[in-house]
């Protein structure tokens, strides 16, 4: 304990509400006194500290590189790798040009073309947009934030890796003649009848690499309300900060109804249950539903993460804070709310009531507003400031104007009427790519061009900067905007050719001729990327920005930063004198480790007041392997292999298992660790203190999600049909059912107790609870499959959606199990104490959400349709 | 009472009474199209009778997120310090922000309800 602690009277840092379960709580001083924050450092002790601090943070060397997680390397494999998938969508772009460049041409054949349309589409999305946002927010987000690292630093790898693997299969499906057809959206009937297997490499490819999208906005959320600074306050975090925790909660309820949508969609297709054939009572227009509900929100996914680009850029060049913050923030989170009130208006031609269309029409006329807000903020701040032309605006200056102009089209293509006639035309084709050029690409690259002294500690060239700017913004006005009339004038979007003389001619050789400049355009860029730099840059604040950022270590140095600093500001480095130096000097949090462990400091959702020093985990393999496994799980089936596909689920379920236990909530050789400037920090908490349990508390946000999705599948077959059940069809055995639903309370109750009786040190009587539990829960997934046993799936979507539940609510139930056991196990051999108990609440957690899923799905089988 | 003598309760670090009133907007948004797509499939009654009930549902919205905006509107305090920037490390400017944000958020959600309902008054047809 230092001085500073006996001296000063202890501070009561514990906020009743927030910490009423912890064992151990934050001691000592907060927020540091003046003088602590100017106290001399001894030279030589900083040295000794800095030593240990780069050993421990170092990168494995040779081959050993790859398992490394340190989000400056995990963060750069995945924004290259996305980058190349970025590239290579592109040339199948370049491709589909060439081929309309003529009419009645036969470059390719239409069948290839329609795999480069379906698969230039989903890589823009699946592989380029969504992965493009969570690995440049991966690897500058804990630099925004002074964080050493993000809190899953390995969730984060196995995300990049399961992402590296899925790209791969998908995209070189193309290679094989195998690919997707259907469309980046893949409506049936068309792709449930397809007898290729590009829909299930599509289905099972996607859903995967949207499992690591959800990992990835975990690791976001979670890094954003646990891992900032002390003193950061939630209103003064970065405004890029407020887009992440945005963006990541809308991926939380936007990606789960397309999972759900694929489950349905991969168990017709591989085993005949008919959730989309109107013969057998199913309807296509489910999948829509679910495709776009994800597929709306999906926009502004990509969308928010380049404004938020956009939002860290504008201040740097106006050289003043950004102008109305509060403005901003209302904007951002408006937008993620009413983004989701939109996915209709891609359904207008569905033939649905005309006041339903009007309440999406007038939500997507709504949306406008808090988008305006955002825009008007930007162009206010640059004209209160003196702005300096830098070229990351120049950027961001061609993003406001391409993005203006297609969201001018979408207020057209939102009126229904209007819609009606534009439908499926190149009238959209231009649309959809002024929104995404505008909104993605341009503030992504004037992104890449502002952050790269901080990712590479060198500069990218002004001069190639420029023309690539010139090059791109010609290009793709030339290239798009005769579209507009080429689709007015009635052609329609995915067709491989065209007859001469129907007035189209002209206007798809313009825009193939675009097509060549914007991809000269982004090859620049591309080459001024990778080209070799020659020697590091001597400043370190090369834009003269304010965030934390800018305080980096040139040369680079693996752990983020040197000490963790108190901050009471939205831009440090421009009102806190000094800060950097003492940044450097080790003079603020954290600025050693004698343990020999990888820390950061975790602190308070809203206040940022310092709760705990998180041990987080270093390099391993074991995240490949999990990735592997997990992509033999989703790839084997493509191929109806499922022997290999079950050996590599539980391969990825042993790689997983073993990570945790050998690597997260480890038992502290001590429970406190002074941190610095008389502040001691508990170094194991449980509950919702602890980053594992937030992670816990998101992931199941999102599988909800995805269940209420499946719910809503069987309200939508009940709103659409006359009767639903049909008359005179059988239901499950509700005897079984009800035993089932008791089961799963029994086994919920049992872990609740387990839970009170282990801290209060009756370890044995929990023992038993868990033990029993998971008896338990097994016996009420098995009751469930009885209940729906005298049930045929293949026969009437009735039975199919019900089967549906039970095979989701017992796969959820296996999950629980594991988690069960892994506690017992646990308390056995010394991983889980009565004070060390974080494993037990993140169970009891799920378990939560798990008796909902149980109960819900009890409900819905047994209950309701008789009902109906 | 100066901003930042006054109480800090619990519910002023809420991130969630913040966004209160768009999550009414969504309950609304579901509320107005569920009801509207039933009432077409199954043929419940009237159009003109729908677009009474959805009227109704808009009024109760309305009054929640009014309720919301006053009570944010006071967490804000503007009417006290005339403070709208919030960019300080206290209590009372996080308490102040999140109301402010929160005050904003509920005029959005006002004005975007009242777009959910319009198509019930001028489209308010089964066809």
């Amino acid at each position: 304990m230092t001085d500073a602690t006996q001296s000063v009277p202890p501070l009561d840092s514990r906020r009743r509400d927030l910490e009423k379960h912890e064992v151990r709580v934050a001691e000592g001083v907060y927020p540091p006194t003046e003088e602590m924050l100017t106290r001399p450092i001894d030279p030589a002790e900083a040295k000794a500290q800095a030593d240990r601090l780069r050993k421990v943070w170092d990168d494995p060397d040779g081959w050993r590189y790859w398992s490394a997680v340190n989000n400056s390397e995990v963060g750069v494999w995945y924004s290259m790798t996305a980058f190349a998938f970025m590239l290579i969508a592109g040339v199948l772009a370049l491709v589909m040009r060439m081929q309309l460049a003529v009419p009645d041409n036969d470059l390719i054949s239409a069948d290839r073309f329609n795999q480069f349309f379906t698969m230039h589409g989903s890589a823009m999305m699946f592989l380029f947009a969504v992965p493009m946002f969570e690995a440049i927010s991966v690897l500058l987000l804990p630099a925004f934030l002074g964080a050493r690292d993000m809190p899953f630093p390995r969730l984060s790898a196995y995300g990049y890796w399961s992402f590296l693997i899925g790209g791969i299969f998908v995209m070189g499906s193309l290679l094989f003649d195998a690919g997707p057809t259907g469309g980046w959206f893949m409506y049936p009937p068309l792709t449930t009848i397809d007898e290729g297997i590009g829909p299930d490499i599509w289905l099972l490819g996607l859903s995967f690499i949207e499992v690591a999208s959800i990992a990835a906005a975990v690791e976001l959320i979670v890094g954003t309300i646990k891992c900032r600074p002390p003193g950061m306050r939630i209103n003064l975090m970065p405004l890029y900060a407020w887009y992440v925790l945005v963006v990541g909660a809308m991926i939380l309820f936007a990606f789960p109804p397309l999972i759900a949508g694929d489950f349905l969609f991969e168990l017709q297709r591989s085993f005949d249950w008919p959730f989309f054939d109107p013969a057998r009572g199913g309807d296509p227009l489910l999948w829509q539903h679910l495709f776009w509900i994800f597929g709306h929100p999906e926009v502004y996914i990509i969308f928010l993460p380049s404004i938020a680009v956009a939002a860290m850029i504008v201040p740097a060049a106006a050289q003043r804070p950004m102008l109305g913050y509060n403005w901003i923030v209302l904007s951002a989170v408006g937008t993620g709310f009413l983004s989701f009130g939109l996915w209709v208006h891609h359904m207008f031609t569905t033939g649905l009531p005309t006041i339903s269309l009007g309440f999406f029409s007038a939500a997507s006329e709504a949306v406008v507003i808090p988008t305006g807000v955002q825009l008007f903020a930007f162009v206010a701040t640059l004209l209160a400031g003196r702005v300096k032309m830098i070229l990351p605006m120049l950027w961001i200056a061609g993003a406001l104007a391409i993005f203006t102009a297609g969201g001018l089209t979408g207020v057209m293509v939102a009126l229904a009427p209007f819609d009606w006639q534009a439908h499926d035309s190149y009238f959209v084709v231009a649309h959809l790519h002024y929104t995404l050029f505008g909104g993605m690409v341009f503030p992504l690259i004037g992104g890449i061009y502002f952050f790269y002294p901080f990712i590479r500690k060198q500069k990218m060239s002004d001069r190639l900067g420029r023309i690539s700017f010139w090059l791109t913004f010609v290009g793709f006005n030339i290239c798009f905007l005769p579209m507009h009339l080429t689709g007015l004038k009635g052609m329609p979007r995915r067709v491989y050719t065209y007859p001469g003389d129907v007035g189209w001619d002209t206007l798809n050789m313009i825009s193939t001729a675009g097509s060549l400049v914007v991809a000269s355009g982004i090859l620049v860029f591309a080459w001024d990327l990778v080209r070799p730099k020659g020697k590091l840059m001597e400043e370190r604040n090369p834009w003269n920005a304010g965030t934390l950022m800018w305080a980096h270590d040139i040369p680079d140095q693996y752990w983020g930063v040197r000490s963790i600093p108190y901050v009471t500001s939205r831009n440090p480095l421009w009102d806190q004198p000094g800060i950097v130096e003492r940044m450097d000097q080790g003079g603020y949090y954290l600025p050693d480790a004698q343990e020999g462990l990888r820390e950061t400091i975790v602190t308070s959702a809203i206040d940022a007041r310092p709760q705990l020093v998180a041990r987080v985990t270093g390099p391993a393999w074991c995240t490949v392997w999990a990735a592997i496994f997990t992509g033999g799980a989703f790839i084997f089936p493509t191929f109806h292999w499922y022997p290999p596909a079950i050996v590599s689920a539980i391969g990825a379920v042993a790689c997983v298992v073993w990570w945790l236990w050998t690597s997260t909530a480890l038992i502290p050789e001590n429970p406190m660790k002074d941190v610095g400037m008389g502040l001691r920090l508990p170094t194991y908490v449980s509950g919702p203190s602890a980053p594992g349990w937030w992670g816990v508390f998101i992931t199941m946000l999102g599988d909800m999600t995805a269940f209420a999705s499946l719910v809503f599948g069987v309200f939508f077959y009940w709103t659409v049909h006359p009767e639903f059940p049909p008359v005179g069809s059988d239901h499950a055995n509700g005897v079984w059912i009800a035993v089932s639903a008791i089961l799963y309370t029994v086994s919920w109750s049992a872990t609740r107790a387990a839970r009170g009786l282990n801290r209060r040190g009756a370890v044995p009587i929990a023992q038993i609870l868990l033990g029993g539990g998971a008896l338990a829960a097994l016996a009420g997934a098995a009751a469930m499959m009885l209940g729906v046993l005298g049930l045929d799936p293949s026969s009437h979507v009735y039975p199919a959606v019900m089967w549906a539940l039970a095979v989701w609510t017992v796969a959820h139930t296996g999950v629980g199990v594991v988690m069960q056991l892994y506690c017992l196990a646990g308390t056995m051999f010394g991983k889980v104490l009565p004070e060390y108990d974080a494993p037990v609440w993140n169970t009891m957690l799920f378990w939560h959400f798990m008796l909902i899923t149980a109960l819900v799905s009890s409900a819905v089988i047994g209950v309701i349709p008789r009902m109906m | 009472m100066a901003g930042h003598e006054k109480p800090d309760l619990p519910l002023h670090r809420s991130l969630f009474r913040m966004i209160a009133s768009p999550t009414i907007w969504s309950v609304h948004f579901l509320f107005v199209y569920v009801t509207s797509a039933l009432w077409c499939e199954k043929g419940w009654g009237e159009p003109a009778a729908l677009s009474s009930v959805l009227t109704a549902s808009t009024v109760v919205a309305e009054v929640l997120i009014l309720l919301c905006a006053w009570s944010l509107w006071r967490q804000w305090d503007y009417s006290d310090d005339q403070d709208y920037i919030h960019d300080q490390s206290t209590d009372e400017h996080r308490r102040e922000f999140l109301g402010h944000a929160g005050f904003m958020l509920a005029c959005l959600s006002f004005v975007a309800v009242i777009f959910s309902t319009m198509p019930a008054w001028f489209a308010g047809t089964c066809l």
